[in-house]
């Protein structure tokens, strides 16, 4: 094996329902592109919030400039080196500066709206205030986008 | 700069057959231009000059003919690998494609029928199934013109290596004069359509016999065509004049009725795309999770109004080359019922609404246990029965439907179609697809002439079993050929 291979090893996806709050570009994850809110200006650049899931879980992910225009319902997502923090006081997942998201399908990726990790209240660890522990369920689902019927 | 394969948005992935043949590409361009070393590569050298010449011959239309000439002097295996990565470009990249790379595969694919290269029945399929029925636009029409010009150029070349694959392409083109057909003021399709119809006469004229192996949806898709001038001869002559196909043993149309057409073709008119989403639909989402999944197939396939026609080729893909392994079955996933429900409720307009009906129900229509499969016929069954009471208008349209099968889709031989779906009706409450027909029988939501009707389908069927155990000396399929009503019928 080349030096380089060992170096840089192939990154592992999380499924959603492991991600946790922090402040570090640290979420490589696939999921399937639910529902879309409004697009909005947050100063020149473009923002939107989005609903996104996997088979374990959903999340808000906050999609930012072209990539508001980009990424339709049904898309598949690959996201490298996100970021799920607090924005403006909504837990959100992002791809931020430093991370990447990118359309790798369509269609094919189960998921789940139950449990939504956005709509849980998250508190520091009690024994390491670094590192978050869910709380409570504030909802089973997202209340900003409600599951058909 | 070297060219793109496929047209790419940002924030798309890029893709990796794409990188595999680019890359072979790169390394080995200096090799790709003439003079040409004379080594025979190993296995792997192989494999990737076979990928960069195909890159180069998709990439650098003007270097072409250089390119295939250097194909031609390479090939150790009958083109099986390089015919290989073209198939798996049209499925998995094709609507991707620049526009000046799918010119360039449609001129490959002529070299490939040229040759004989193995697998090249595999890669006029897999073309075929790319043409969108009902999309009325530029590059749709441009693919459909290059197609059936491929299958009429190479008729005899075709004829004699792959007989079953222009078999297909009747099945295909066919389907397609029927949208073709009813469109009126866009440009080019009157030609186009000239050379469709003119393709399916001469295969009906020239091959019946080949033909016939499409079986009993020949008869259906045919059916939709019957205002067609050109077809309608071929209708009377399918009527009264059996013996004008010159095939030997071939004197009724009910002998088409009686062959179950093999999945292949209905798979021919779904694109890969359209295929693999169903297929996720009914094994992996659970019924009731449905509703997002469903607004995003029908945003991509049935938003344009012309294109909602694919809804029947799906009910037959459903009824007929989609059957769940039991496992599924007793599982919360979606049933195929509950998917055919969904596209009856999509807004059809009339003639779609009623070939969906037909699609749904033509196995029964001419069932023979012998023959079909208990599968092709479950989803109208459990429809009927599970959209009671919520959907009682779902089960009244279709036993009014199959009441009107009966009576007329072909008045000459009524007794086939009342056999048929009597037939069918016993063998799924004998194979325990619905546990009995009370739960229809004696539903008070449904018209009584329906409910008698119904109880006298099965009774006849009792009957005519008792005679059938008393004398084994009925002649098969002993209907006398006359005239028939279909032709008026469908062309209502």
């Amino acid at each position: 094996m080349k030096p380089e291979e060992t170096m840089e090893p192939e990154t592992t996806l999380q499924p959603l329902k492991n991600i946790v709050p922090a402040a570090q570009n640290n979420i490589n994850a696939k999921f399937i592109l639910l529902d879309k809110g409004r697009v909005t200006l947050e100063g020149q650049y473009k923002t939107c919030l989005a609903l996104v899931a996997d088979e374990t879980a959903a999340v808000h992910f906050q999609l930012w400039g072209d990539e508001c225009d980009v990424f339709e319902p049904g898309d598949i997502i690959l996201l490298t080196n996100g970021i799920f923090s607090y924005s403006r006081n909504n837990l959100v997942l992002r791809a931020g500066k430093r991370g990447k998201a990118q359309k790798v399908g369509e269609f094919t990726l189960a998921f789940v709206e139950t449990p939504n990790l956005s709509e849980i209240r998250w508190a520091p660890h009690p024994n390491d205030s670094k590192k978050y522990v869910q709380q409570a369920v504030v909802s089973p689902h997202s209340r900003i986008f409600i599951p058909p019927r | 700069m070297v060219e793109k394969l496929i047209k790419r948005s940002i924030h798309e992935a890029e893709n990796p057959i794409e990188i595999t043949l680019r890359e072979a590409f790169c390394v080995l361009e200096p090799k790709l231009r003439p003079p040409f070393p004379l080594t025979i590569p190993t296995q792997e050298g192989y494999t990737n000059l076979n990928s960069a010449i195909l890159y180069g011959i998709l990439c650098e239309p003007h270097m072409a003919k250089v390119h295939v000439k250097h194909l031609h002097g390479i090939i150790t295996d009958g083109y099986e690998y390089f015919t290989s990565i073209l198939v798996k470009i049209v499925i998995e990249l094709y609507g991707k494609l620049v526009d000046s790379v799918k010119r360039q595969l449609i001129w490959v694919t002529h070299e490939m029928v040229d040759v004989s290269a193995v697998g090249y029945d595999g890669l006029l399929v897999a073309l075929l199934r790319q043409i969108v029925g009902g999309d009325f636009g530029e590059e749709n029409l441009w693919l459909c013109f290059e197609m059936v010009n491929l299958f009429s150029s190479k008729w005899v070349c075709l004829l004699e290596e792959v007989p079953l694959v222009l078999s297909g392409a009747l099945y295909v083109f066919l389907r397609l004069l029927a949208d073709h057909c009813r469109v009126m003021n866009i440009p080019k399709i009157e030609s186009l359509r000239q050379m469709e119809i003119a393709f399916c006469v001469r295969m009906l004229r020239e091959n019946f016999s080949l033909c016939l192996r499409i079986g009993r949806d020949l008869v259906r898709l045919l059916q939709d065509l019957v205002h067609v001038p050109e077809f309608r001869s071929i209708w009377k002559d399918l009527l009264y004049n059996p013996s004008a196909f010159k095939v030997d043993g071939f004197v009724d149309i009910s002998q088409m009725y009686g062959t179950r057409t093999s999945r292949w073709y209905f798979l021919l008119r779904i694109t890969p795309e359209m295929e693999s989403q169903l297929r996720f639909l009914l094994t992996r989402v659970k019924f009731g999770s449905q509703k997002r999944y469903q607004v995003w197939f029908a945003r991509k396939f049935l938003a344009v109004p012309e294109r909602k026609g694919v809804v029947i080729d799906i009910v037959r893909f459903i009824c007929c080359a989609h059957h769940p392994s039991n496992e599924i079955i007793h599982s919360d996933i979606i049933p195929r019922w509950a998917v055919i429900g969904w596209l009856l409720k999509y807004d059809l307009k009339h003639y779609v609404e009623a070939n969906l009906k037909l699609a749904l129900f033509y196995d029964w229509i001419f069932f023979d246990e012998k023959v079909d499969n208990i599968m092709n016929i479950e989803p109208a069954v459990l429809l009927m029965v599970h959209s009671i009471p919520r959907y009682i208008d779902i089960t009244h349209s279709l036993l009014e439907f199959l009441f009107i099968l009966l009576d007329n889709y072909d008045v000459e031989r009524k007794e086939i179609v009342s056999r048929g779906i009597s037939t069918a009706l016993h063998a799924l409450t004998r194979k325990g697809v619905v546990q009995s027909l009370d739960v229809l029988t004696s539903c008070d939501m449904l018209s009584p002439i329906f409910k008698e009707r119904l109880g006298k389908l099965l009774s006849d069927w009792q009957f005519q079993h008792r005679k059938e155990f008393q004398s084994t000396n009925i002649p098969p399929g002993g209907i006398p050929s006359s005239s028939s009503s279909l032709e008026s019928q469908t062309s209502a």
